[in-house]
């Protein structure tokens, strides 16, 4: 892990900013996670390794993964290659954030880290140039549905950070896609700020080739009256993290999140979540979906907080897994933490293979074992992705993950 | 009693037939033959073993036969898969039609069609085709088409599944029909539509078997045979006034029958 | 009527079990070493290979951290300022109860265990332990004449000595924990139970723990054997004397059920739990596990853990045989700054094993209440299945109730299902109540233990009054 020892002893980037000087040196006290602690002990150790071993490349190669064309109606940005990006309609804007709006902004985010918990996120913004840095305010109505690129190139480790804050009343759809290469690490960071009425459709569509790694951190705010919708889907990743750490900064808001990993070979991907309500009111529908097939490791860990404040908090957590071969395994751990008594929480999680008696009613009918997994298989994805907004039928999602993987 | 002349081959042999599951002996020697156009009732308390046997005609993976041979047009199926017993002609009407969430009715009826038809050597459909001809079968068990678009069975009513199941009988043609308590949970409306689905699915070609509690559905399509089962086998065959007399008597007998042999 | 009043008398009194036994004891100086060890293993006469099994123990715990996991709050423990063995001054060898100091079987008789030929339990037989040794055991000969051996662990170390040595530490090894290691170099007495093969033991067996002095902690230990198609209910009780300081409660508990043996242990656990601020109480660190090594054999908790002032504690069972089952049913009430812990852990590791795990926690007052689980499913257990249902109830602003399961499977062919709500008492129910003429504490009670009902119908009978009428004491005024 040539990029710690780096860290240690400052040899990492030249021409720091500001930003990465405050990262560095946060990091270099202890510059991996505590490998006991509850989000990183089930982290298989080699491929978070092999995910440390590519050298930091800031520069992005021309990158020869075919998107499926843009519409006409969506907007298209592509992490590290739109330096200016400045749409400013009759009744929408998208502008860039500047420079001092986004180190204020880093900053105060910054000074909350738990050198644990965002180890993710300070190493994104160590490595992250200002090159691949993207911060956006958004605001206005009708506003075309954005999308917005991430990709590693081979052989290396790349650092794309994404900042976006959505101003009041402003209601988006977002699909972000993070593109693996081979033998490539992804470190991705998302910083959103919802603010008050506002509203957004988020997919997060993570999608790796042979040997690519991917660390994905997701930090969304969320303001009062807000609601925040998020649909994901991370596959054919070696090893893969999503994390993800929601706040609804004052309660009355809404949050339904609805994510799915899938795991084949030997591959390891696991979800993090940590929902937490500063306010009463809140809302939360949350289900995550794993398959792990092979020899593969699928990981979830759920955590809700409800403290005092958060009187009629409304949660719901649920863990559903599919476990499909013998040598597979799946951990899932579903929390709650709750101080507040007027409140609905429950969770949930099933560890199980697909239905029996409904592949043995299917099968009565004249459909094969292999279609009939299929079906069910199908039914099974399907919920996530209908969730997932912007392009999804271009991605071809379904047959990406019944017929390629 | 099987003394009337047969002029064709039968569809089904069942002989002598052991089963069990879970190392727990469930059918303790059944033998039963079905020749075309026949219409058999088996009646029985529960867990006589009635279920049990359709759901091992079907081939289900959690029954494992221990002796005797299943025989579907000659041919022993002992070992097939239960999708190749669909796609030959066999069919099973669940007692309790199984809810799967998630996928469209629609959808699992075309593709199940369509694996009986390639079987066949018939033309697959495609939606559109599919759409017609199932359009024509909903007004057998009188459904209404907003049925295709839900999920399988999912929030459907006891009758509504019931229905959903004869329709997949009539899109599959069968061979063989098994139906196993389809008139339970049916009020008498329902029943009637579900006895009129089957009269007019089944002609002279085709072998039914129904599996039932109950006199009424026998009310409603005249068996050829009643057969009544106990601990797992068939101790006694009659003609239709079998099952009018078990309406009187009542199942105690077949208890004490068990214990005598 | 006469039972209302005494309810009321109760309710005057916090904690009835808080008062303290004036009499002799014999204290080993405070602090922990090698030969505090040897003295008390010379004390109580033991061989050899339990002597070694103590070292081997106390150099592990030496090298062992305190755990901090759980997230607990409290003032580090000096475990040099302990008195690891006390025990009443008696004499030299007791033949029967009669030479029991009167004092002791008073204290027993005012906890509700009278022990004397005259008075005791009619259905159960009963071994009380009072600080470091076991006073008396009840319907010894009742019990042999089955072939069910039933003594303290000390007793039992002398007399059968060969199962001691067999399965001492099998279940819960000397270094399974920083508490186990502690309890395994220092234990001081507990019970002993054995049921031969076939037996179906003709009564309720029950271990009463008592702690006196305040100074002294309590390490006992408990091992349960049951031989093939065998059969045993167990009970356990605990109380102990308001002090001020917190006294240290580390005990292990082992249970083994052969092929087709069943065992069933209850607790219900009312340690001193600490005064309204929180000072004072017993710290409860116990370690109890039971392994189903046998085919189809079954091990059930159930615990109603009302008191101490922290609880760690995680009943569990390793399913080894095939179609072995396991079962937790656990209610914990947490009131005023009391720290609850607990849950289970089910490791499936043979095939076709079965486990239940329903866990319900109230929290009242200050407290934190945690239920903390594993299950897992390992390569070999095909067929398999969990089932979890972990409740909280809330009462005030101020409690509140963790939820921490974890779950792991490598086995496809197997299911797990884990459900988990948190509700409060609502008002509509309340109201409902009352309109039909229930007094408020009294409807919250009936609430709080219509809550708890699928444990309490896990309970022996005399057990589940006892832990209807704890709960209600102990939610007194807490509402409101």
């Amino acid at each position: 892990m040539e990029i710690i020892e780096k860290i240690k002893t400052n040899q990492l980037i030249n021409n720091q900013t500001e930003i990465q000087k405050i990262c560095l040196h946060k990091l270099q006290s202890s510059p991996i996670p505590n490998p006991k602690s509850e989000l990183w002990r089930l982290s298989n150790k080699s491929k978070f390794s092999n995910f440390l071993n590519y050298s930091v490349n800031e520069k992005n190669s021309k990158f020869d993964i075919p998107y499926p064309e843009n519409s006409q109606n969506s907007i298209r940005l592509i992490i590290g290659e739109n330096c200016k990006i400045k749409f400013i309609k009759e009744n929408y804007s998208i502008q860039q954030l500047s420079e001092d709006e986004l180190n204020k902004y880093i900053k105060d985010q910054i000074a909350c880290f738990d050198q644990n918990e965002n180890w993710s996120d300070l190493l994104n913004l160590s490595l992250s140039s200002k090159k691949n840095f993207l911060g956006l305010k958004i605001n206005g109505s009708k506003i075309p549905p954005i999308e917005i690129f991430s990709h590693a190139s081979s052989n290396s480790l790349n650092a794309k950070t994404l900042v976006i804050i959505l101003e009041k009343n402003c209601d988006i759809e977002l699909l972000q896609v993070n593109l693996g290469k081979e033998n490539s690490s992804l470190s991705q960071s998302t910083f959103f700020v919802l603010e008050e009425n506002s509203s957004v459709n988020h997919g997060v569509v993570s999608y790796g080739k042979n040997k690519s790694n991917l660390i994905n951190s997701l930090n969304v705010i969320q303001e009062k009256n807000s609601s925040y919708n998020l649909g994901s889907l991370h596959f054919k990743f070696n090893y893969a993290r999503f994390e993800i750490r929601i706040k609804q900064s004052a309660g009355n808001a809404k949050t339904n999140i609805k994510g799915m990993q899938i795991t084949k070979k030997d591959e390891q991907i696991s979800t993090y979540t940590k929902i937490e309500f500063n306010g009463p009111n809140g809302f939360l529908d949350q289900i995550n979906k794993s398959l792990a097939d092979d020899k593969s490791h699928a990981i979830f860990e759920g955590s809700i907080i409800v403290p005092k404040i958060a009187q009629k908090t409304d949660a719901s957590q649920l863990s559903r897994n599919l476990l499909l071969s013998n040598y597979a395994q799946i951990d899932t751990k579903p929390q709650l933490e709750i101080i507040a008594d007027d409140v609905k929480c429950k969770h949930g999680a099933t560890i199980a293979q697909l239905n029996e008696e409904e592949l043995f009613y299917m099968r009565t009918r004249g459909i094969t074992l292999l279609e009939a997994s299929k079906l069910q298989l199908s039914s099974y994805f399907q919920e996530i992705i209908s969730f997932i907004p912007v392009s999804k039928d271009k991605w071809d999602l379904l047959d990406k993950l019944l017929n390629e993987n | 009693m099987q003394t009337k002349m047969r002029e064709s081959d039968p569809i089904l042999e069942v002989e002598n037939l052991f089963a069990s599951t879970e190392n727990l002996p469930i059918l303790k020697g059944v033998s039963l033959t079905v020749y075309p156009g026949e219409i058999h009732a088996i009646m029985g308390r529960n867990g006589c073993g009635k279920s049990t046997l359709s759901k091992i005609i079907a081939g289900h993976p959690s029954y494992n036969i221990t002796n005797g041979d299943i025989k579907f047009s000659g041919e022993n199926i002992n070992s097939l898969e239960p999708e190749e017993r669909a796609q030959s002609g066999i069919f099973l009407g669940f007692q309790y039609p199984i809810e799967i969430p998630g996928v469209s009715n629609l959808e699992f009826l075309r593709v199940s069609t369509n694996a009986r038809r390639k079987f066949l050597n018939k033309e697959e459909l495609d939606t559109f085709d599919f759409e017609e001809l199932v359009k024509e079968k909903l007004e057998l068990v009188k459904m209404d088409h907003a049925f295709l678009s839900r999920s399988v069975n999912q929030g459907f009513s006891g009758g509504e599944k019931k229905r959903n199941e004869i329709l997949q009988m009539a899109l599959l043609e069968p061979k063989i029909a098994i139906l196993d308590e389809t008139d339970s949970g049916l009020d008498i409306d329902a029943l009637r539509i579900v006895a009129s689905g089957i009269k007019k699915i089944s002609n002279e070609q085709t072998g039914i078997i129904l599996i039932t509690h109950y006199q009424r559905l026998l009310d409603e399509i005249e068996p050829t045979y009643v057969h009544v089962m106990a601990d797992g086998q068939i101790i006694k065959t009659g003609g239709s006034d079998l099952a009018l007399e078990l309406e009187k008597k009542g199942y105690e007998w077949t208890d004490n029958f068990v214990k005598e042999t | 009527m006469v039972n209302e009043n005494l309810v009321k008398d109760v309710v005057k009194e916090p904690y009835k079990y808080g008062f303290v036994t004036d009499i002799e004891t014999e204290k080993i100086s405070k602090g922990l070493n090698e030969d505090i060890i040897r003295l008390i293993s010379q004390k109580k006469e033991e061989p050899q290979y339990l002597l070694d099994f103590r070292l081997k123990a106390f150099k592990k715990w030496q090298k062992m951290d305190e755990p901090d996991w759980a997230g607990l709050g409290y003032e580090q423990i000096d475990y040099q300022d302990i008195i690891y063995y006390s025990a009443p001054k008696q004499k030299e060898k007791i033949s029967s109860l009669d030479e029991v100091d009167p004092k002791l079987l008073e204290t027993f008789d005012k906890l509700g265990i009278p022990l004397t030929e005259q008075k005791k339990l009619t259905n159960v037989a009963v071994d009380a332990v009072f600080d470091s040794v076991s006073i008396a055991t009840t319907f010894r000969e009742e019990l042999a004449e089955h072939g069910v051996i039933f003594c303290s662990i000390s007793e039992a170390v002398k007399n059968h000595s060969n199962l001691i040595e067999k399965y001492l530490g099998t279940v819960v090894p000397a270094s399974d924990n920083y508490f186990a290691a502690l309890n395994s170099a220092v234990f001081s007495d507990g019970s002993f139970v054995y049921i031969p093969k076939g037996v179906t033991c003709p009564m309720d067996l029950s271990s009463y723990f008592r702690i006196n002095s305040g100074d002294s902690g309590q390490f006992e230990r408990t091992l349960i054997i049951a031989e093939e198609s065998s059969s045993v209910s167990y009970l356990e009780g605990c109380t102990a004397p308001m002090f001020d300081t917190n006294t240290l409660h580390a005990a292990v508990v082992e249970l083994i059920a052969l092929d087709d043996a069943s065992i069933k242990y209850s607790t219900v656990q009312n340690w001193y739990a600490g005064d309204e601020e929180g000072v004072g109480g017993i710290f409860n660190f116990v370690t109890k596990r039971g392994k189903c090594l046998g085919k189809r054999s079954k091990i059930s908790w159930s615990q109603v853990e009302t008191g101490s002032s922290i609880t760690w504690k995680y009943p569990s069972c390793l399913l080894l045989g095939e179609e072995s089952v396991g079962e937790f049913y656990s209610v914990a009430l947490t009131n005023n700054l009391q720290q609850a812990d607990t849950g289970t852990k089910m490791i499936h590791i043979g095939p076709k094993t079965k486990s239940t795990i329903v866990s319900k926690g109230i929290s009242a007052g200050n407290s934190i209440n945690s239920y903390r689980g594993l299950v897992k499913m390992g390569t070999k257990a095909a067929g398999s299945r969990n089932y979890s249902q972990c409740d909280s109830m809330l009462i005030g602003d101020q409690a509140s109730a963790n939820t921490f399961p974890y779950i792991k499977s490598q086995q496809p062919n197997s299911e797990i299902e884990h459900e988990a709500s948190t509700c409060r008492i609502s008002e509509d129910q309340l109201f409902y109540l009352q309109s039909r003429g229930i007094e408020f504490e009294e409807a919250v009670s009936m609430m709080v233990s219509g809550f708890c009902r699928d444990v309490f119908n896990q309970l022996p009978m005399e057990f589940a009054a006892e832990a209807d009428k704890l709960l209600a004491l102990k939610l007194e005024g807490s509402v409101g």
